[in-house]
């Protein structure tokens, strides 16, 4: 069993699930890079589909684009045309260029509190699962905090503070962290029976060896996939806490703000949500397909899974 | 029978057989016809229209609580609740004799004491209670009908206050009831006004209800706003909280609901094409847009910085922004009292009025004080009008070359941070956007933004004497043309001085379906001789 | 048994209680007044200073917070700052559009997803089970809000087949409650659909290649028998975790649904509050969401036991 994707199995279970026999004839190996992007087509096209969006996000000022803040209000919720290739929003904005920088945002968002929160797991779930005193504390921390629904949280913690992109980050890499954290001490647990962790501490090796020696390789794959899948739940998140008013400032130009002006006019004006929900769910579909690859090719004991 | 109909028939059905004929409201074809269901502008989060000065517990409390005098499309004040009444003739003592028969929700008769509980309440929190208050000898009641107020010096407004639409208004409620301290919400809802309120009906945040109050007398009159007579038509108006203006559109055109108080401009062309729908103006007195600065801190406390503000600003940009491109909507507005009310002037307006000249505002930005120092905009997101406002604000302050700090937030938190008086870095703020409702700018008694005394005046702590002494000059004024005269010094004094910056003055829609009647303009959304055919 | 039933239980205290904690703290330290909010926009600053005195909002965390927990072991969670309601009284009037879209999504999830999930593992590889999964990551990839709008403006604007918003209670009848419960429980429904279809492939597959199934298939038993009494029955531990943990989607995306199709419901009402600083019905509202998914948790784990004959503690 592995984590599916915006929540994760206990990792009791990750750590417990049988080595399976192997129903299908061998994979003939290819070599090389382009062997292993034929053997995962699902990881060739979520990662080109992302290196398109990054390319995007990078190259914003080179695209055709205008200031994405600049308004005009003689010239509002103007239709898509020549002028305005994805129209104009209720301020007189160019909605291309707000696109386009918008992905900036998102990328940032999601590739951000996948790294923070995969660090900031990794710590507290390696202490959790190494220190055997202070585990109960964390874990029961750590449940509580995983029984408030994610999206509640992150809305809970912008509203402790102001909003903008980094408490954005902040605010869901808090909500994820438990995840992490216990899948990661799954792996640890696990870890800690197997012969040579324990050949490694009775021939004396010191903890901060065994972890960089034994642990943390092991941890990489699983963390690795997880994160992956962090990443698009932290641009959906983002997506919503702008929807509802929480998130990014609005002077940003992000896809969930964009979506959350245009709200109120998706009768008349549908292509004010239409372009940024369509930019939304190709990158989040990109991140999501290249999990499922990686974890493919980084975990072959589950390569048949999910 | 379409198939909508055939739905709603089975639902009765399902309603009477389901319950048993218990508490749950039957819907019959009958019922719905007498039901009004309205979308209001926000949500009906509390319900003491004395405590709050919310204008959606306003437009509520206008069905539930009756008023001694009342406000007509004049904006002039008529006998309401009561009789007659007699002011002596040194001007100090005003006596009240309320029409008979008058009762509360509860069948209990409208006393005088309760009168004089009510207003000694609605004294403690409203601006012109507050001075009728510090001229009070005494407040009694003579009889059970007669109530006598005594004055240490005349207060000619006295009417004025009893039936003013800005909140709070003084609403009459049982002595018990109005006991409570002023500044803790009352929480028994018995009114002598033309509807109950059904308080087990009542869901925060998505619905309340009103039935109508069979024993309520209506003065002969014909009604005119808040004066004459409040004959209901309908048996039941169910208030429907609906945030999302794109969900109360949708249902508008569905039929699921009747009446919209405040439909989006942008919606509006959509629901003209509906031929179930009516479409019109909801407020011929508007809404004013606003920013205020604080006086307090740099860079607004010097004159010159607001100055070069209101130069730059533009109010067509504000106004598109804020309702869009149709210009039947808006106007600018080069004063701060209400457009098409008699002391309206564009005095003193010539900074507000014309091409704006950046290069000129520049300069003198310039010639201020100001050093470049990050101005710290405090902007609500969860209210469209102040949203909109401060989109164009962060754009007009980058273009003028003033170093913005925008500070996205929502309403509650604008509350909090506008009433501190620290300095911008330090928890306060530099400028914060809000609007008025064109009824409370009509004169400077329900005008509490245009005061200028410094500490105890509206956020922004504007501290202007030559404003003040004009406010004055307008209680003393003996008639309309010396009210006018005080008036024309006083907006020319607060724009010299920029108390806040006005954006221009914008009219709001309302909409409802074709087979609702007799809904009327107005600053309140009057639910009398409001009727419903099925 | 029964002493695993009573240590899982007690588990499920210290979890409430650092939630309870976290809630609270979170909340005392959040800028934003309501006391200003509730003066409204006319109000004198020294209004507002007289309101939060009498809200109590001056006084310190300890007090506050003693006061605060003292209250709830009575099962009195305040009074809404902005209604003057009691919380509890203002969370039953929400419960049931709120349970009633829970328990529709939760339905229509699993009437749909398990056997989608079955279906692709038993075509494992072929091109209905690549469409079923490419199915499953789109439900994951487009935000709740999108689907519901779409879902609005096709059946409901377009076609009028249902309407666009609003509740009707159960009291009213069948249909009425079900007419509006459809589509915001398709829009809900989509990620959750995606995981459960996901998570019971998955399960599928590993079971599919057990033994005791090869020999099933091998005894010549039809593929049905198969698929849904033997394998789906040992499949069941990780897709009813799946369901179990899942609510906490389901919770978050409520507040979502519940304001896209204006539901009455908890959802609703705790972005409202959020976005009001109404502290006690935060508290309240969460504490009560954080609580519904221990218990779901909880009452999952004690069902392994009867699901699973192999697990014993």
């Amino acid at each position: 069993m592995s984590p599916p994707p915006a929540i994760a199995l206990p990792a009791e279970s990750v750590a417990a699930a049988p080595t399976l026999p192997d129903l299908w004839p061998p994979v003939k190996p290819l070599r090389g890079f382009t062997g292993f992007l034929r053997r995962h087509p699902t990881v060739t096209i979520g990662a080109a589909l992302l290196i398109v969006m990054v390319l995007i996000a990078v190259l914003a000022p080179y695209l055709g684009t205008v200031d994405p803040t600049t308004l005009n209000t003689s010239r509002r919720t103007r239709e898509p045309s020549a002028l305005y290739w994805f129209g104009t929003d209720m301020l007189g904005r160019d909605i291309y260029s707000r696109v386009v920088y918008g992905a900036r945002v998102s990328l940032t968002v999601g590739f951000s509190v996948a790294i923070l929160a995969s660090i900031a797991g990794l710590a507290i779930g390696l202490v959790s699962g190494m220190v055997r005193w202070a585990d109960g504390f964390i874990m029961r921390v750590m449940d509580g905090l995983m029984s408030i629904p994610p999206i509640l949280l992150a809305i809970a913690l912008m509203a402790l503070t102001r909003g903008s992109v980094g408490n954005v980050v902040m605010a869901i890499t808090i909500a994820e962290i438990p995840r992490v954290a216990r899948l990661v001490r799954g792996v640890v647990l696990s870890l800690r029976e197997q012969p040579y962790v324990d050949a490694a501490v009775a021939a004396g090796t010191r903890m901060p060896m065994i972890i960089l020696r034994h642990i943390l390789p092991n941890t990489l794959a699983p963390m690795t996939v997880q994160a992956t899948y962090i990443c698009a739940s932290a641009m959906i998140v983002e997506a919503i806490l702008s929807f509802i008013g929480a998130g990014v400032p609005p002077t940003v130009a992000s896809w969930g703000n964009i979506m959350a002006e245009g709200r109120a006019l998706w009768q008349v004006k549908p292509f004010i949500v239409f372009f940024p929900a369509v930019f939304l769910s190709i990158t989040v579909l990109a991140v999501n397909l290249l999990g499922d690859g990686m974890r493919d090719a980084l975990d072959p004991r589950l390569a048949k899974g999910l | 029978m379409d198939r909508r109909t055939f739905l709603k028939t089975t639902a009765g059905a399902g309603a009477i057989v389901a319950t048993g004929g218990l508490a749950t409201p039957a819907i019959s074809q009958n019922a719905a016809a007498k039901t009004l269901r309205f979308v209001p502008q926000a949500n009906l989060a509390n319900f003491d229209p004395i405590w709050t000065t919310q204008y959606v517990v306003r437009n509520a409390s206008v069905l539930v609580w009756d008023t001694l005098y009342g406000f007509d499309e004049d904006l002039t004040p008529q006998r309401q609740m009561v009789e007659s009444e007699e002011n002596s003739s040194d001007g100090l003592t005003w006596t009240f004799r309320l029409r008979p028969g008058l009762k509360f929700h509860d069948g209990a008769p409208v006393l005088a004491k309760d009168v004089t509980a009510s207003l000694a309440r609605w004294c403690v929190r409203d601006s012109m209670g507050q001075m009728i208050k510090a001229l009070q000898q005494e407040l009694t009641a003579v009889d059970d009908r007669t109530v006598k107020w005594v004055l240490k010096k005349p207060f000619p407004k006295m009417l004025l206050a009893l039936g003013k639409n800005s909140t709070p208004m003084a609403f009459i409620m049982p002595e018990r009831i109005a006991k409570t301290d002023p500044f803790k919400q009352i929480d028994e809802y018995i009114g002598s006004g033309p509807m109950k309120f059904v308080r087990g009906d009542w869901v925060p945040g998505a619905k309340a209800a009103f039935e109508k109050f069979a024993d309520y007398i209506s003065r002969q009159e014909k009604a005119s706003w808040l004066a004459g007579g409040k004959n209901m038509l309908v048996d039941r108006i169910e208030w429907v909280i609906m945030p999302d203006p794109a969900t109360a559109s949708a249902a508008l055109q569905n039929g699921e609901v009747d009446w919209w108080e405040n439909p989006i401009t942008d919606l509006v062309p959509l629901l003209r094409k509906n031929r179930n729908i009516s479409v019109d103006i909801a407020d011929p007195l508007g809404n004013i847009g606003a920013f205020r600065m604080n006086h307090l801190h740099p860079p607004f406390n010097d004159v010159k910085v607001r100055r070069a503000v209101l130069m730059a600003l533009d109010q067509e940009e504000y106004m598109r922004a804020l309702v869009g491109d149709d210009t039947a909507l808006w106007k600018t507005l080069p004063g701060y009292f209400t457009p098409g009310t008699p002391l309206y002037t564009e005095e003193g307006g010539e900074i507000l009025k014309g091409k704006r000249d950046l290069a000129a505002a520049k300069r003198l930005l310039a010639e201020s004080s100001y050093k470049g120092e990050p101005v710290t905009c405090v902007v609500a997101q969860d209210q469209p009008i102040t949203k909109a406002q401060g989109d164009v604000t962060a754009e007009l302050l980058k273009r003028l070359g003033m170093n913005v700090d925008f500070v996205a937030t929502d309403w509650g938190t604008v509350g909090q941070r506008r009433a501190l008086k620290s300095p911008p870095g330090q928890g306060g703020w530099g400028m914060f956007h809000t609007w008025h409702a064109g009824a409370d700018c009509v004169n400077p008694a329900v005008y509490i933004a245009i005061r200028a005394t410094g500490d105890g005046a509206w956020f922004g702590w504007p501290n202007v004497p030559a404003v003040e002494t004009e406010v004055d000059a307008w209680f003393a004024a003996k008639n309309l043309d010396e009210e006018k005269a005080a008036i024309k010094r006083l907006n020319k004094a607060a724009l010299d001085s920029v108390v806040y910056a006005p954006t221009g003055f914008f009219l709001g829609y309302q909409a409802w379906r074709k087979n609702v009647n007799g809904i009327v303009k107005g600053p309140i959304p009057f639910p009398w001789d409001v009727s419903k055919t099925a | 048994m029964l002493t695993y039933v009573a240590r899982r239980t007690l588990a499920t205290i210290p979890v409430m209680a650092v939630v309870a904690l976290f809630v609270f703290s979170l909340l005392f330290i959040a800028p934003g007044d309501p006391a200003a909010v509730i003066a409204g926009d006319q109000a004198t600053p020294a209004d507002v200073e007289r309101i939060r005195q009498s809200l109590g909002l001056d006084r310190p965390f300890l007090v506050q917070f003693s006061d605060w927990t003292w209250r709830l072991l009575h099962f009195d969670l305040g009074r809404s700052i902005f209604t003057n309601l009691p919380v509890t009284t203002m969370i039953a009037q929400r419960v049931e559009p709120t349970l009633s879209l829970m328990v529709v999504t939760l339905l229509l999830s699993i009437v749909v997803a398990v056997p989608i999930g079955v279906l692709a593992a038993w075509k494992v590889g072929t091109w209905i089970d690549r469409a079923i999964m490419g199915f499953a990551i789109l439900g994951f990839s487009v935000p709740v809000f999108v689907v519901g709008y779409l879902l609005a403006f096709f059946f409901a604007l377009q076609l009028e087949w249902l309407p666009v918003q609003g509740y009707t209670p159960i009291a009213r009848g069948l249909w009425p409650w079900l007419e509006n419960l459809i589509l915001p429980a398709i829009a809900l429904g989509c990620v959750y659909i995606a995981l459960i279809a996901r998570i019971t492939r998955a399960a599928m597959l590993d079971v599919l290649q057990q033994d005791y199934i090869r020999t099933a298939r091998a005894k010549g038993l039809a593929q049905r028998p198969i698929l849904f009494v033997h394998a789906l029955k040992n499949a069941s531990v990780p897709i009813v975790t799946v369901i179990g943990i899942g609510i906490a989607l389901l919770i978050g995306g409520a507040v979502v649904t519940e304001s896209v199709f204006a539901i009455p419901g908890l959802g609703r009402l705790t972005l409202d509050a959020i976005l009001r600083r109404d502290y006690p019905v935060i508290q309240g509202v969460v504490l009560l969401f954080s609580f519904v998914y221990v218990l779901v948790n909880l009452a999952i784990d004690l069902l392994y036991t009867l699901l699973d004959p192999r697990i014993r503690y």
